[in-house]
């Protein structure tokens, strides 16, 4: 492998490390930012007085939560699809040449 | 004036780093990452079906580096290229000093399998007679030493009648305190009720193959009986503590920072007889590597 080769699949290696981390760390970061706030939104919701508003920002919080963490792993997973495509790519050319 | 660092071996550093944690899952995904096994005398990388060092010598000083290490952990600071191989082939003449670079990711039974194909390929191919074998492990590198020699036997290998020695230094033969805390605590996070909480189980259960085996020190396939080492070859273990004092509780819990001194020593496992045992309070695991007092042991018992 040549230099400029083996940069080259250094540099994917990198970005397709990175685009799984983003993928991932926004779907587990969803579950700790909605598993956290559900325990506030619990205590809220049973007291009568915040019970009714609690209900309605819940949804909502709960909502604009997942299509934030969910683009933001959707884009992670269009990166993931590219460079998965590149790293099957060179592994076949690499059994063609074997 | 501050050393340069070259992208280069940034790059280099950043994959060691990478593979340790996640090796076996970027090699699966043909990642780039993902370091191959390769065998260097000074910077040249060589092909072992056709090693072409620039003095080749009867024997072969091999020095295999530990987890998310590369084989620049060996450099005395300051010394580029100044090793314990160096030195030793320096000392016993007609030597060529030897490093190892790896997947540390990997499960080490599958490291021990290619190292000892490597061995073979390299001591049959060297341009002048091979006559005497020296492997140094630092940390998991001495784990893998294990593995390879036991494959080595199972495989009819030929490296493996030559007597070969064989250093541990820092190696977690009973397994490494600070692994044994990522699998105990992985294991209780994810039996959790609360969400975070397991997510917090979760990211550490992504740890790699290679990580999970130094949690008891494993170097053979699973369901493979613990073997003995190998009766053909010297066993040196060599082991560090973070301070001076030897019974201070520091070092009995932490030992040299990642290694306690038993699990160095292989005291958990049965029938081990060692040529030489040495340890060195006041140095820790990574300084294990590249310490002179260590350097004048292996001259010691190597030269």
């Amino acid at each position: 492998m040549n230099k400029g080769n083996g940069d080259m699949h250094w540099w994917l290696g990198l970005v397709d490390l990175l685009a799984h981390g983003v993928q991932h760390s926004a779907v587990k970061l969803q579950r700790v930012h909605l598993s956290v706030a559900e325990e506030s939104f619990r205590i809220l919701e049973t007291v009568p007085v915040t019970r009714p508003g609690a209900r309605v920002v819940r949804v909502w919080h709960h909502g604009i939560s997942r299509l934030s963490y969910g683009s933001v792993a959707m884009a992670g997973a269009a990166v993931t699809r590219i460079t998965d495509g590149y790293l099957r790519e060179r592994d076949d050319r690499n059994v063609n040449k074997s | 004036m501050a050393p340069q660092v070259s992208t280069g071996r940034i790059q280099q550093q950043v994959a060691a780093i990478a593979s340790g944690f996640l090796g076996d899952w970027l090699e699966h995904r043909g990642n780039g990452l993902a370091a191959p096994m390769s065998v260097f005398a000074g910077d040249t990388e060589l092909q072992v079906e056709k090693p072409e060092p620039e003095v080749p010598g009867r024997t072969l000083c091999l020095s295999i580096h530990g987890l998310m290490e590369l084989e620049s952990v060996w450099d005395f600071p300051s010394r580029p290229g100044y090793h314990y191989g160096s030195y030793l082939a320096e000392q016993l003449g007609d030597a060529s000093a030897l490093k190892l670079r790896f997947n540390t990711g990997r499960p080490i039974y599958r490291n021990g399998q290619e190292l000892a194909a490597l061995l073979e390929s390299l001591v049959s191919n060297w341009p002048v007679p091979v006559q005497r074998l020296i492997l140094i492990g630092h940390s998991m590198g001495g784990l893998l030493i294990r593995s390879a020699c036991h494959y080595g036997l199972v495989n009819g290998h030929s490296w493996v009648t030559r007597n070969p020695d064989c250093v541990y230094i820092g190696s977690p033969h009973d397994g490494s305190w600070l692994a044994v805390g990522a699998h105990r605590a992985a294991g209780w996070l994810n039996r959790r009720s609360r969400d975070y909480l397991r997510v917090i189980g979760e990211v550490i259960d992504l740890r790699s193959e290679g990580i999970r085996n130094l949690s008891r020190g494993d170097v053979l396939e699973p369901g493979v009986e613990p073997q003995p080492l190998l009766p053909e070859a010297r066993h040196y273990v060599i082991s560090g503590l973070l301070l001076r004092g030897q019974q201070h509780p520091v070092n009995l819990l932490f030992g040299d920072a990642l290694v306690q001194q038993a699990s160095a020593e292989g005291a958990g496992q049965s029938g081990w007889q060692l040529a030489g045992c040495a340890n060195f309070p006041g140095v820790d695991h990574i300084r294990l590597a590249h310490h002179t007092s260590v350097c004048q042991q292996l001259e010691d018992w190597l030269v």
